[in-house]
């Protein structure tokens, strides 16, 4: 793994008497796309700002490139920030936004001149120089906002949540758009969205926030195969989550019935939640299955057909390329590789601070 | 705009515009009229707008006026900005807090602001003037500059700034780029609402200014007393247009910030900046013009000076010079509306003025409760030698002995009617009950002038407490209400003039000035008699220049000062040798001026009525208004 960039130890802050974030510890590794992700009052966009020098821990200490820079005002650091709104200055033409940062570190006109017609490139917008930010979309503008930021060449780029004005179309676009902007700029991005399918697309690295904890960190991949907890899961894509028992390593019950698993340590007889993914629960004639079930709803979603399953007293949620009319009597499989065992959490405090222990 | 309105709604419009423009019409013509009444059109004139620039009490009140604006705006809208950009940080409890604090000398009253800081003021010794009017017009401005720039403070979302340090501007060079640009329509326009707040401010003015220093506000109401110059009207009218030209500028200023047409935007920012730069640059010019003609007036103090209170338009201006050029010594002089106000000002401090000139039955009130000083008779030879005999006689009525008193001017109340008008020569106050003159009838609207021609009709006296007697007056006046076509104050010089009635009561020296603009008017003291009055120079107690005061005295005793003030303000002087010097043979002889001695034996000075007098006269003056 590469070296580390960013570290925060032990970081607390509060608003107002309010908790946001509590002994929080993260590391962020160069040249990665890191993803804080969650749901908002989670914490994610205060930690971007503590990193961009814009709010200072109550506790705790920020760490950039082996120093610490916890008391260090934003206009020293070296990183540049995106903001949500664009935060344009509205009163000057398109060139002047992003030689504003240039020409207080004092560059020559021709580097100025030579920058901006670089970033504007880079970003798709050549030949906009001297418009003014009003007259440009709502998608031009954000690219003019992480042109202004990229032509400093900072170390870290902070994007708080930058296609959240933004169409579904144009965000999608926007999404490829800074994958290419990362892979050409080879620099740092940390990234905050609520939008999980966001964080999925475009991150090397995940840390799923909720409530001022981290709940789970980890590639994309890891974040969705393998939820640590009913949170996670919840967050992170469709998922049935079903109270179980853990009867003995490699066997658990689920509604009654056991299932065989693969996971292992979670002791003899203990409660525990699954996590079964929706693509993941098979339909399959009456007597070939587990659980027997019938089919109370579907819609086709065009990829797939959705459809709700009553099944052991629980609704089931099924993703299938196979259509099963509405009343059809069948019966559920799940393949044990596609059962996620999670500890179950005995308090509200203990949900949030997720099973990392 | 919707061009096809109805009809009804059309005059319902036109009516409201009526009644708010129709005054300041009324006083921009009046600033034009050539004649000196309100009643009579005397042709189009620019004199009134001319004699402004030779005044130059005025143009020290409206250099002061300016110099206070243009530095309270100054100092109010870089205070108020800043108060509004910190408050935008705060927290919401704090920032509510201190937003309604601020607030409070907005909402307040006036007068409640006027007072409490007039007391701080004595409290902490300041010595009222210049720099506290100044200072509480920057109090009361500031609220008005946070009302304008709060709400477009809050609009502006701090991550523009942010974003300005983030890219690495130092925090004030991030705010001068980001948020100031945003700000500056609405720091324009709160500037503006502070200038015409503070151009337009008396009260709080009024009691923080102290004595010797006015501005244009204090003054135009301190003239109010002899009725109001033509001049003042024009002075009104230049003062009316530029409030109205300042507010329709911070109007445009706020609609156009208010739009947010795309690509003009930055054009218009432009342009907005280029008006504000216009108006705070002539704003600046012609107020470094006027500071330098006020400059002496308003900061220099030495120690010869003699602080006079006088009434209203109650002295030729060049005889202040004229004493200033003769002995040297700095008149700062303050004018008085009544002399009501001029005694709750020196009972309040008595060492504001060293000098002032009350009317007789006030000068009684000053002497018996002790705020004045005797006069060293060795210091007044003037006073001593020139002023008439029989004026002392009456003035041992409320000031026995001639201690306390040297006589100023002089006057009667008597009838004044229109020779065509009126049948035969009027000598009683009985053709004010004549029927014949029903609606054409003018009374003063004062408890005792109205009194005193009920009493002395009847043959008592003047200064009557006796219950029957009022009680006979009273029945009196309310037989004559049918008759009467108004109780009026200074309107029966004007109606008169403009023969708009044909008898009416009125004061001798406002006689004078009527005669000269309609000649078939006449002036009589009806047979039965009247009253006469004595206006008198008298030295406060706590007096700080004694010697000063005295000399002030004096040099208004002589015989061509005195000359000077009778052409001035046409009241009596009874001043012996200026009468004889009066070049006007008319004038000199004239009965209305100077009446007989016969005729003055019959007048009475008034006389303080007493507690009891008071409530009698107050109670019989309620019951003939209720039946008028």
């Amino acid at each position: 793994m590469s070296k580390e960039l960013i570290t925060l130890t032990h970081i607390s802050k509060s608003f107002d008497g309010q908790l946001i974030l509590d002994d929080l510890n993260l590391v962020i590794h160069e040249n990665e796309f890191v993803t804080l992700l969650g749901p908002s009052g989670c914490g994610k966009t205060t930690t971007l700002r503590i990193i961009g020098g814009f709010e200072t821990p109550d506790q705790g200490q920020v760490i950039f490139d082996g120093k610490d820079i916890t008391a260090l005002a934003p206009n020293k650091r070296q990183l540049n920030t995106v903001f949500q709104k664009y935060a344009l200055f509205t009163h000057m033409d398109i060139a002047d936004n992003i030689a504003f940062g240039l020409r207080i570190k004092n560059k020559s006109d021709q580097y100025i001149r030579d920058k901006i017609a670089y970033a504007l490139k880079l970003v798709n917008l050549e030949g906009y120089e001297h418009r003014m930010p009003d007259s440009l979309s709502g998608g031009q503008q954000q690219r003019i906002a992480i042109a202004r930021a990229i032509v400093n060449e900072p170390k870290v780029l902070l994007l708080d949540e930058p296609l959240g004005a933004l169409d579904l179309k144009l965000r999608q676009d926007m999404q490829y758009e800074l994958i290419r902007l990362k892979k050409e700029l080879g620099i740092t991005f940390i990234y905050v969205t609520h939008d999980q399918e966001e964080a999925l697309t475009m991150s090397d690295h995940i840390v799923v926030m909720n409530q001022g904890y981290i709940q789970q960190e980890g590639t994309p991949e890891d974040i969705y195969n393998e939820p640590e907890n009913a949170f996670v899961a919840d967050f992170i894509g469709d998922s049935n989550i079903i109270t179980a028992t853990m009867v003995r390593d490699e066997l658990v019950r689920i509604l009654g019935v056991e299932f065989p698993c693969v996971d292992k340590g979670f002791g003899e007889e203990k409660p525990v939640d699954v996590v079964i993914r929706p693509e993941d629960v098979e339909l399959v004639p009456r007597g070939e299955g587990c659980i027997p079930g019938e089919v109370t709803h579907i819609i086709f979603k065009g990829v797939h057909y959705e459809m709700e399953v009553q099944a052991g007293g629980f609704e089931w949620l099924v993703h299938s390329t196979k259509e099963s009319p509405v009343g059809s009597q069948i019966d559920i499989r799940v393949d044990p590789f596609n059962i996620q065992v999670m500890n179950k959490p005995a308090s509200e405090d203990e949900q949030a601070i997720g099973v990392e222990e | 705009m919707n061009s096809k309105r109805h009809p009804v709604e059309k005059i319902y419009m036109a009516i409201i515009f009526l009644f708010m423009y129709a005054p300041i019409v009324t006083l921009i013509v009046l600033s034009f009229n050539g004649s000196k009444s309100r009643a009579k059109w005397g042709g189009f004139t620019m004199e009134w707008y001319a004699n402004l620039i030779h005044d130059s009490e005025v143009l020290n009140a409206m250099a002061n006026t300016l110099i206070i604006a243009l530095i309270a705006t100054i100092v109010s809208t870089l205070i108020g900005t800043a108060a509004s950009v910190a408050l935008t940080g705060m927290k919401r409890r704090t920032r509510s807090l201190v937003i309604g604090v601020t607030n409070i000398p907005m909402i307040n009253a006036d007068i409640v602001t006027g007072i409490s800081l007039m007391l701080l003021f004595k409290v902490l010794h300041f010595e009222t003037g210049f720099l506290t009017v100044l200072i509480a017009h920057i109090t009361f401005d500031i609220p008005y500059v946070m009302l304008s720039v709060l709400p477009r403070m809050k609009t502006i979302s701090p991550s523009v700034y942010e974003a300005a340090l983030d890219l690495g501007a130092e925090p004030f060079f991030a705010f001068r780029k980001t948020i100031l640009p945003d700000l500056t329509p609405a720091i324009i326009s709160g500037a503006l609402m502070a200038f015409t707040m503070s151009i337009d401010d008396f009260i709080i003015t009024y009691f923080t200014k102290g004595s010797g220093f006015d501005t244009l506000s204090t003054k135009i109401y301190s003239e109010v007393k002899r009725g109001i110059r033509p001049e003042i009207y024009a002075l009104s009218a230049i003062i009316f247009i530029v409030v109205l030209i300042l507010l329709l500028t911070s109007d445009r200023i706020k609609a156009k910030a208010g739009k947010s047409v795309r690509r003009e935007r930055s054009v218009q920012r432009e342009k907005i900046r280029r008006i504000g730069v216009i108006a705070l640059a002539s704003g600046a010019s012609i107020a470094i013009i006027l500071m330098a003609l006020a400059f002496g007036g308003v900061f220099s103090k030495n120690s010869t000076q003699v602080f006079v209170y006088n009434a209203g338009e109650y002295i030729d201006p060049e005889v202040i010079e004229m004493f200033t050029e003769e002995t040297g010594i700095e008149v700062v002089y303050d004018e008085f509306e009544s002399n009501e106000i001029m005694y709750a000002k020196v009972a309040a401090d008595g060492s504001a003025y060293d000098v002032l000139c009350p009317s007789d039955y006030m000068i009684a009130k000053l002497i018996d409760n002790d705020m004045l000083m005797k006069l060293d008779p060795a210091k007044i030879p003037n006073a001593l030698q020139y002023i008439g005999k029989q004026y002392y006689e009456s003035a041992t009525s409320f000031d026995p002995g001639n201690e306390y008193a040297v006589p100023y001017c002089w006057g009667t109340v008597g009838i004044l009617y229109n020779k065509t008008m009126v049948d035969g020569p009027v000598d009683s106050w009985d053709i004010l009950w004549d029927p014949k003159y029903q609606g054409e009838i003018l009374m003063q609207d004062s408890i005792r002038d109205a009194f005193m021609v009920a009493l002395a009709r009847r043959g008592y006296s003047i200064n009557s407490v006796d219950p029957e007697e009022i009680r006979q007056a009273t029945d009196d006046l309310i037989a004559q209400a049918p008759l009467v076509q108004a109780y009026v104050v200074d309107q029966v010089r004007d109606k008169m003039i403009g023969d708009e009635a044909a008898l009416g009561v009125i004061y001798s020296g406002e006689a004078i000035y009527t005669r000269r603009e309609n000649e078939n008017l006449e002036y009589v003291i009806p047979k039965e008699g009247s009253n006469v009055w004595i206006d008198g120079w008298v030295i406060s107690r706590d007096a700080r220049n004694v010697d000063n005061a005295l000399a002030w005295i004096d040099f208004l005793c002589r015989p061509d000062i005195a000359l000077m003030n009778f052409e001035y303000i046409t009241y009596s002087t009874p001043n012996v040798a200026a009468q004889e010097m009066i070049e006007d043979e008319d004038i000199r002889n004239s009965n209305v001026a100077f009446p007989d001695e016969e005729t003055l034996s019959r007048c009475d000075t008034y006389v303080s009525l007493g507690e009891d007098g008071d409530r009698l006269y107050n109670e019989a003056w309620k019951k003939v208004k209720s039946a008028d």
